[in-house]
């Protein structure tokens, strides 16, 4: 019986299906906010209001030929796709929208597992630049050194600024932080500064502008992509749009207080947190242009890092004094 | 570790091929190879095979963006040739339909340079603003691109009150786009911050490499072939020769959003003072034997057409210089020592129209007959030779 | 300064080396020297007229010879310095010393004419293909272009 459940969860609820039909879902919201702030219309036509778009592109992207460089290392540059997928859905069963029962600890709700997702969330980087670096292509292999010099720069503020918050909740459990808040709404005005550095370095994580160096298409072709076409594209593609979710994800529940109340209204305030959250990437994206990437990093360094420390040492003040 | 990233000739920052070999080390360029000649198709063997008036046709397709230019610099020149003068009418709405053409090919530069930098938003608003110039055009020629508006002595087509009056509407609501384009490129941090400091190019390199239009503009060379060479009409326009001092891409685009600024002056001019009469008078077959030089500002910079005729009805000699290949030894020199990721911008603050540059000669490939697109040898390695670069003023002013 | 003041001062500066004057229209200026000559002319007009601005280089083939014009850009106005070298014999020098802008043009003037420009720091073709054959020279008047008969797949021929 536990077997079958477990089952249920990796591939139904909150696995793999939940996670695909959510993510284009996500994306074909992206999408449209980023059209109409452009005066475009977006996708219109697949479906009602063209949600089905995203889905049509994956569809049509498994069914296109799959070419793999003659020069690359075959099975990296297959098992990447799958890898990553499958390690940004794992973080994505991490996330505490199914009704918990915080007292136990489960396999997907135990002390110390917001750390556990922020590892899960930085190992893409990784796959990216083994891509670009399989790829044996010059964009490719140029791509893959600007993922990693971006590492440099937002890995630290992000993590910074989100273990803030949990510091102040006294736990590594994403279960207890979202409850913690709950709790006391009006603490979460307290990690304001820490949700701002938070959006900014989910949206470098993420790759879109101003931080989409990495697979910038009028500079590099296609980046680190440059030589994934077919069914690896559509994982990778999928693999995005996943790490968006989940990213919104941990944001909601650390800073906008989590997704309490039950099974209907916990899912209902997932997706309506989750929405906001990308909101804001989508408005980010919209108002600026691409930045360099030794920019990003003195920026990042120059201001996120130090921003992020702020929020820390708030949070120990306020700790040590009030709490 | 250096190696070697080809940019074209087929890449996505690129509207027309050609080849830019970058020997890189890091994310720095140390050397580059510039390929010429993908678009190669023969224009000027094949006008002296053509008549005068056949001719407008084919300059008029040297390229897409400046068709006007080329066929109205050709038609200038020929018209010199068979001494006839086209009626005041004719002259305005030719110089009309540059300056719209200007104002288009400006816009479209704009969004592009938003592009190449990663500001879609802005591609997208400028773009959409270019739709208004387009339907202009359209209603005065016909076309959105290629007008076919010029003929010998005059223009092919006239306007009457109420397009008049739209056109003026139009540059309005323009206008007012182009202020608010202008405050946003100069305040978006990001933008500017990828604009500024980027492909310099010093006052003395720019006359040394002899470059034309807003590329040497924003250098600080006051040189507008509408003030040095004012051909019939632009002596009476008022209008002001625009120029910045900073010498990198911010500036060239600071230089081509004051342009548009004068040309909404322009056109509002020619519109009041569009006088009555005919638009074209009657030109000959032939020419006597003579020579002529006609030079025209295009958007891309001075275009310079020498045309020698031999008394029958073809010409003897055609030749274009297109402003784009006047600037690729300056392009050479903006490219080194920059970022890989600033090879778009450098590149699209030339404007390049890669097509007018080369034109000069028939190409086609003997052995099949159909036309092919053939590989041009190298043009210069110049990877060992560094140039100082002056200090550029990196926080610049905008001044309208 | 004027046409007239600008002729003034050009023969006044080079004398005899300027074969010929001429202002056929409203600031065109055509001048002709003669090949040796032609280096130390373009220096003296870049320093003391300030015509730092070559436009383009044009090459005309007249039959016995052929004609090249450097069309130099002025405010206001333009001056043209016309050369000429025999059929058999063409050689030109350089100008890329003092202008180094004039690269292209006399690259293009290789391919074109089969002109040989002495002291180019860059000779190779600039506009053929790499497998052009030799002694194609396109621009030549005697040159011409024989378009194979069009093969329609199929259809009449």
């Amino acid at each position: 019986m536990a077997a079958v459940k477990t089952l249920l969860y990796l591939l139904v609820y909150p696995g793999l299906i939940f996670l695909f039909v959510y993510s284009t879902f996500c994306e074909w919201f992206d999408r449209k906010i980023y059209a109409r702030l452009q005066n475009r219309m977006g996708p219109t036509h697949t479906g009602r209001f063209g949600l089905l778009q995203p889905v049509a592109d994956f569809f049509k992207l498994m069914a296109k030929e799959d070419i793999v460089p003659t020069r690359a290392d075959k099975t990296i540059f297959t098992l990447l796709p799958i890898f990553g997928l499958a390690v940004v859905a794992t973080a994505g069963m991490l996330l505490p929208v199914w009704h918990f029962d915080p007292a136990v600890s489960s396999f997907n709700s135990f002390q110390g597992d917001i750390i556990v997702l922020l590892y899960l969330l930085s190992l893409p980087t990784l796959v990216f630049f083994l891509a670009g670096w399989a790829s044996t292509n010059a964009f490719s292999i140029i791509g893959g050194t600007r993922v990693l010099t971006m590492l440099f720069g937002y890995e630290v503020p992000l993590f910074l600024s989100v273990l803030s918050p949990a510091l102040l909740a006294g736990s590594w459990r994403l279960v207890d932080i979202a409850r913690f808040y709950q709790a006391r709404p009006s603490l979460l005005l307290l990690n304001v500064i820490g949700f701002v550095v938070a959006i900014v370095c989910v949206q470098a994580k993420l790759e879109r502008t101003p931080f989409d160096i990495p697979h910038a298409e009028t500079e590099i072709v296609g980046g680190t992509f440059t030589e994934y076409s077919g069914k690896k594209l559509a994982f990778f593609r999928l693999m995005t749009d996943i790490e968006m979710v989940v990213s919104a994800g941990l944001i909601a529940a650390v800073f906008l207080g989590g997704f309490g109340g039950g099974l209907v209204l916990g899912f209902l305030q997932f997706v309506v947190k989750t929405l906001a959250v990308i909101f804001l990437l989508s408005l980010i994206r919209a108002m600026s242009s691409r930045i360099r990437v030794d920019q990003v990093v003195s920026v990042a360094w120059k201001y996120l890092a130090p921003l992020a420390v702020l929020q820390l040492l708030v949070v120990i003040l306020i700790k040590g004094l009030v709490l | 570790m250096k190696f070697q990233i080809p940019i074209g000739p087929q890449h996505p920052a690129l509207k027309e091929p050609i080849s830019l070999r970058m020997t890189v080390e890091g994310e720095v360029i140390k050397g580059v190879d510039i390929r010429l000649g993908y678009n190669h198709r023969g224009m000027e063997k094949l006008a002296e095979e053509k008549s005068w008036i056949q001719n407008i046709y084919l300059t008029e397709r040297i390229c897409g963006i400046c068709s006007h230019s080329h066929s109205t610099c050709y038609v200038q020149g020929v018209e010199k040739l068979m001494e006839i003068e086209p009626p005041r009418r004719g002259l305005y709405l030719r110089y009309l339909v540059s300056e719209l053409e200007r104002i288009h090919s400006h816009l479209l530069w704009l969004g592009v340079a938003g592009h190449e930098a990663g500001f879609d938003s802005f591609f997208m608003y400028t773009w959409r603003d270019r739709e208004v110039v387009m339907d202009l055009l359209e209603m005065i020629s016909g076309n959105r691109v290629h007008y076919a508006i010029n003929t010998l002595g005059g223009v092919r087509r006239d306007i009457d009150e109420a397009q008049r009056q739209k056109i003026l509407d139009g540059v309005a609501v323009l206008r007012a786009r182009s202020e608010y384009y202008f405050k946003i490129g100069a305040n978006e941090p990001t933008f500017v911050g990828r604009l500024a400091g980027v492909g310099p190019l010093t006052k003395q390199e720019a006359i040394d490499n002899c470059a034309v239009g807003p590329v040497a503009r924003a250098s600080g060379i006051a040189r507008d072939v509408r003030k040095d060479d004012p051909h019939a009409f632009y002596d009476e326009a008022p209008f002001d020769v625009c120029t910045a001092d900073s010498c990198d891409v911010l500036g060239r685009t600071v230089v081509r959003i004051k342009e548009l600024f004068e040309c909404y002056r322009i056109i509002e001019f020619i519109l009041k003072n569009l006088p009555a009469g005919p638009v074209a008078v009657r030109a000959p077959r032939r020419a006597k034997p003579n020579e002529v030089v006609s030079r025209y500002e295009a958007p891309r910079g001075e275009n310079i057409h020498y045309i020698v005729s031999n008394g029958t009805e073809k010409p003897e000699r055609l030749k274009v210089r297109a402003p784009t290949l006047a600037n690729y030894p300056a392009t050479v020199v903006m490219l080194r020592q920059g970022f890989i990721a600033d090879i778009p911008l450098i590149f699209a603050a030339i404007d390049p129209c890669i097509c007018c540059a080369e034109r000069t000669v028939e190409l086609v490939n003997a052995r099949s007959g159909e036309e092919k697109t053939v590989r041009f040898s190298e043009l210069r390695r110049l990877a060992d030779e560094r140039f100082k670069r002056q200090t550029v003023k990196r926080n610049v002013e905008w001044p309208l | 300064m004027t046409d007239a003041e600008k002729i003034e001062k050009i023969k006044r500066l080079l004398g005899d080396k300027i074969l010929e004057a001429s202002n056929p229209a409203v600031r065109r200026v055509f001048l002709t020297v003669a090949v040796k000559d032609l280096v130390a002319v373009v220096e003296t007009l870049k320093k003391e007229l300030g015509l730092w601005f070559i436009c383009t280089v044009s090459g005309l083939d007249k039959g016995d010879a052929y004609e090249i014009i450097y069309h130099f850009g002025d405010t206001p106005g333009n001056v043209n310095v016309r050369t000429r070298i025999p059929k058999s014999d063409p050689h030109l020098p350089s100008l890329c010393a003092i202008i180094p802008g004039n690269i292209l043009y006399e690259r293009e003037l290789q391919d074109m004419f089969g002109i040989v420009v002495d002291g180019l720091p860059d000779p190779r073709p600039l506009l053929m293909p790499d497998d052009w054959p030799a002694g194609q020279y396109p621009l030549r008047k005697d040159w011409k272009f024989d378009r194979p008969q069009e093969i329609i797949p199929g259809g009449k021929s």
